[in-house]
């Protein structure tokens, strides 16, 4: 076997290599582009098991609304191909043009659009998996209802390569959209925003985004639908908005495109750690003024899904006030049913454990990671 | 069963919550697919959460099998008991635990019907989405166990879209907190495979489900059709106009005739009716809807009409829900079958479904959710002449072959329970089946927790296969594992 990078052309040579690597005692990393490995610990010196070669065709069955897409396909390339019928895959996961799609459901990844398509487990419905024993197994199919067997799709949505690597996965798709238009409103506190995001969710407006920024008090609300829907819903969005205090605008074509894209950018292609603190959407308020009790004593950017309850923060400081702002936004989180998970660590520096795990709960994860991976093979458990 | 155990089991639950008499036992002995009956050893009737983990933990202890019971409603025998076994009857776990209406949960036991959880909160504008026809009377446990659907999942999802956290108690009697009210619990998600496990993997003793604000607009349209392909050939313009309506759904002329012998919904006399609805911001709604009128035109539509107001909707709503039932009115017996099919290829599977009723004299009602391709033929027979009952059973197990030869699935919303089991080997392979198993062993390794269902051949979990072997550079103290 060569020990440099394995690169399998279908699932059962991945299955193979996986055998080869637990009868070697060897560790094994799956990988798509690479844009998420940081998320979790790492498991030191192993081998890479690349994707990129697992990319046959879509099969794209419009009629159905359906498409299995091989796990190393980029999102952006299955996407083109869908949008060929009117159709896509409405995930907007972070570093988006690279992502592939094995890479996006071991991560379970989603962005902004998730406030109304969901994140990946919502909208997988099948998977292919090469198991460390050398087999290969299939779980769901390419019908969108169906509960015949236990559903291992979503067991491995958000399990980082611990179990399986995916090879290939199957989805529900969305029409593509006519027309998209974007609110953007700039409220005078965070907490101003955080308010007016849960006022525009009790409305019978269906944005596919209602994205908070933070300390800039701002609001991105999107709208994807027909034109005269979203024109419609944006007007009274805006009327809304303002009602509440904020001044707004509304845009569309390039200038709309550029403020989503400096919107993932100001997390992603910025400097510092990034952590995902997860709510109830009414603690987005207080969550926010934790981050400005910090006033200027370190850079720090949040956004986030304002009325889902989750929020992506970016600190970037000295290693002690980073830290500070993790202890302190876990405490917030856990005394409100919520959680913080540090996504991207900086370079060189250790994440303190934050160590809030039911026991009962880890066991049966364990259990379940003996069961497929009973030499450790693959990663650690997220 | 062992005395000792059973007065254990009284003592943990209270004697009144212990069923021994077998009277009181026949409640018991079946869910809704009446014809797979057994007698349970013995029935309880927890009142909490703690008296659900006494009574497993007892079952562990005593190495005795158990199976939990929601409201009895479920059609594959997923709450089929065993003789030797324990039935969890969880109807007292029936309170409404905490509403927040600005976050849009609702926290719940599982004995809590469908239904309630929509009627305390209709004042609010909110409701639960997942909406199976037995919606007055199934628990949420139950929906959770079996993943339930609806008429308007193909918009809005299953049960386990619309579950953000559950309380288990595991099959050693151990209660675990997976999920909560908050999204995205770290590590696995388990969540996300104990939706829709039928009760084989842990018991359900809590849930905080997700509410959504009830639509702006909602418009439905009883369209009649000349055949199915017509009707079937409307439903495939409208998805691939880009419109995902909120339901769509069809039935042919001896399940309208049945419906309309039974609850007079007014249906027009042709050989198929569409149900479509759509539902939304009224701008959006209105817009969409004018395509959908287009396109059953041009599809050939003989009638058309639109529900104005909520009392037209439900009269075309209890039509479509009451074709079950119905079906009584126009034949003895009925088998009703649950299968599913690629959308695009409902034409090809209905067209083998009017071939078998030929061959095999046995009249077939069609009734389906025509946007998720999800079948449910209804396979009429008189118990009272020899051998139908197999011979309609038979027909039915033909139909799933067809499910499975066009790319679909065995069972798209009643589960495999102890009726499908045996056909499981038909969709997956032995592979498949196996990792599947894995997880079974993983959270239920002595096969207590409603054993004999799902699978079709029960496995003993053995022992983990080896020790975890360590990485030579771990050995070599270059590495170590997180």
């Amino acid at each position: 076997m060569d020990t440099s990078a394995l690169e399998p052309l279908d699932a059962n040579q991945t299955a193979s290599m996986l055998e080869d690597a637990g009868r070697r005692s060897l560790s094994v990393v799956p990988t798509g582009s690479g844009t998420k490995l940081g998320w979790t610990s790492s498991a030191g010196e192993a081998l890479c098991l690349s994707t990129k070669r697992l990319n046959a065709p879509v099969q794209h069955f419009a009629g159905d609304l359906v498409a299995t897409i091989p796990s190393g396909t980029t999102l952006a390339s299955a996407n083109a191909i869908l949008a060929q019928a009117g159709q896509w895959l409405p995930l907007d996961p972070s570093y988006a043009a690279g992502a592939t799609i094995g890479g996006i459901v071991a991560a379970n990844d989603s962005g902004p659009r998730r406030h109304k398509y969901g994140s990946p487990r919502d909208l997988i419905i099948g998977v292919e998996l090469a198991l460390c024993d050398g087999r290969v197994a299939r779980a769901g199919g390419r019908v969108v209802k169906n509960v015949a067997g236990y559903d291992l799709s979503r067991l491995v949505c958000g399990s980082f390569g611990s179990l399986a690597v995916i090879t290939s996965a199957t989805f529900k798709l969305a029409p593509l959209p006519a027309a998209s238009r974007t609110v953007v409103a700039a409220c005078a506190r965070g907490a101003d925003a955080a308010q007016l995001a849960l006022t525009i969710a009790s409305q019978p407006v269906t944005p596919s985004a209602v994205e908070i920024q933070a300390p800039s008090a701002s609001l991105l609300v999107r709208f994807e639908t027909t034109e005269q829907a979203a024109d419609q819903m944006a007007a009274t969005t805006r009327a809304l908005l303002e009602q509440g205090g904020a001044s707004t605008k509304m845009l569309f074509g390039e200038d709309e495109r550029e403020i989503w894209n400096q919107h993932e950018s100001s997390i992603w292609d910025s400097p510092g750690l990034v952590a995902k603190l997860v709510v109830l959407p009414t603690d987005i308020a207080s969550s926010l003024e934790v981050l400005n009790g910090f006033g200027s004593r370190m850079e720090w950017t949040a956004i986030g899904r304002a009325a889902l309850g989750v929020l992506l923060v970016r600190v970037n400081g000295a290693a002690a006030d980073e830290h500070e702002v993790i202890a302190r936004l876990h405490r917030h989180a856990a005394a409100r049913k919520g959680t913080l998970v540090v996504l991207r660590r900086t370079p060189g520096r250790e994440v303190p454990s934050l160590g809030d795990d039911d026991p009962n709960v880890r066991r049966v994860m364990d259990a379940v990671k003996a069961r497929f991976d009973p030499n450790g093979v693959l990663p650690a458990l997220p | 069963m062992n005395a000792g155990f059973l007065d254990k089991l009284a003592t943990a639950v209270g004697p009144g919550a212990l069923l021994r008499d077998p009277a009181e036992l026949i409640t018991y002995e079946s869910d809704a697919l009446v014809h797979l009956r057994a007698t349970p050893g013995a029935v309880v009737l927890p009142a909490s959460a703690a008296e659900v983990q006494a009574v497993v933990r007892l079952c562990h202890e005593h190495h005795v099998p158990f199976v939990a019971r929601g409201s009895g409603t479920g059609l594959s025998g997923g709450a089929l008991p065993l003789p030797e076994g324990v039935l969890i009857a969880l109807s007292r776990l029936n309170r409404i635990l905490d509403v927040d209406i600005p976050n849009l949960r609702v926290t719940v036991e599982p004995g809590v019907t469908n239904l309630e959880i929509t009627r305390r909160v209709a004042p609010s504008g909110c409701y639960y989405a997942p909406d199976p026809s037995s919606q007055q009377v199934c628990s949420i446990g139950g929906n959770i166990a079996e993943n339930s659907g609806g008429a308007h999942c193909l918009k809005y999802g299953f049960t386990v879209h619309h579950v953000l956290g559950v309380e288990a108690v595991l099959p050693n009697g151990e209660l675990i907190q997976v999920g909560g009210a908050t999204l995205d619990p770290p590590g696995l998600d388990l969540l996300g495979v104990l939706v829709g496990s039928e009760g084989t993997l842990a018991i359900v003793t809590k849930a905080t489900v997700r509410l959504l604000r009830r639509p702006e607009a909602v418009l439905t349209m009883l369209a009649g059709f000349p055949s199915i392909d017509a009707a079937g050939e409307a439903v495939s313009a409208i998805i691939s106009n880009g419109i995902v309506p909120a339901a769509v759904e069809m039935m042919d002329r001896l399940t309208i005739r049945a419906a309309e012998a039974a609850v007079h919904p007014n249906f027009p006399d042709t050989d198929a009716v569409l149900i479509v609805e759509l539902d939304g911001p009224r701008v959006e709604v209105d817009e969409l809807f004018s395509i959908v009128e287009r396109v059953c035109e041009q599809c050939g539509a003989l009638t058309t009409e639109v529900a104005r107001d909520q009392g037209q909707r439900e009269r075309i709503w209890k039509g479509r829900k009451a074709a079950f039932a119905a079906m009584g009115r126009v034949s003895p017996s009925y088998y009703v079958q649950d299968g599913v099919v690629p959308r695009t290829k409902l034409p090809e599977v209905l067209r083998r479904i009017r071939d078998l009723e030929r061959r095999s004299g046995l009249p077939i009602g069609n009734v389906f959710h025509a946007g998720d391709g999800n079948l449910h033929p209804l396979i009429c027979y008189d118990e009272s002449i020899a051998g139908q009952a197999e011979h309609a059973e038979a027909v039915a197990a033909e139909i799933l072959q067809y499910c499975i030869d066009a790319g679909g699935a065995i069972t798209g919303e009643h589960g495999v329970g102890a009726d499908k089991k045996a056909y499981m080997p038909k969709m997956f392979g032995e592979h498949d089946l196996d990792a599947m198993q894995r997880l079974r062993c993983a959270f239920d390794p002595d096969g207590l927790c409603n054993p004999g269902k799902v699978f079709p051949t029960p496995r003993l979990c053995g022992e983990v296969p080896g020790p975890y072997r360590q990485h030579p550079l771990e050995r070599a103290g270059i590495a170590e594992r997180f």
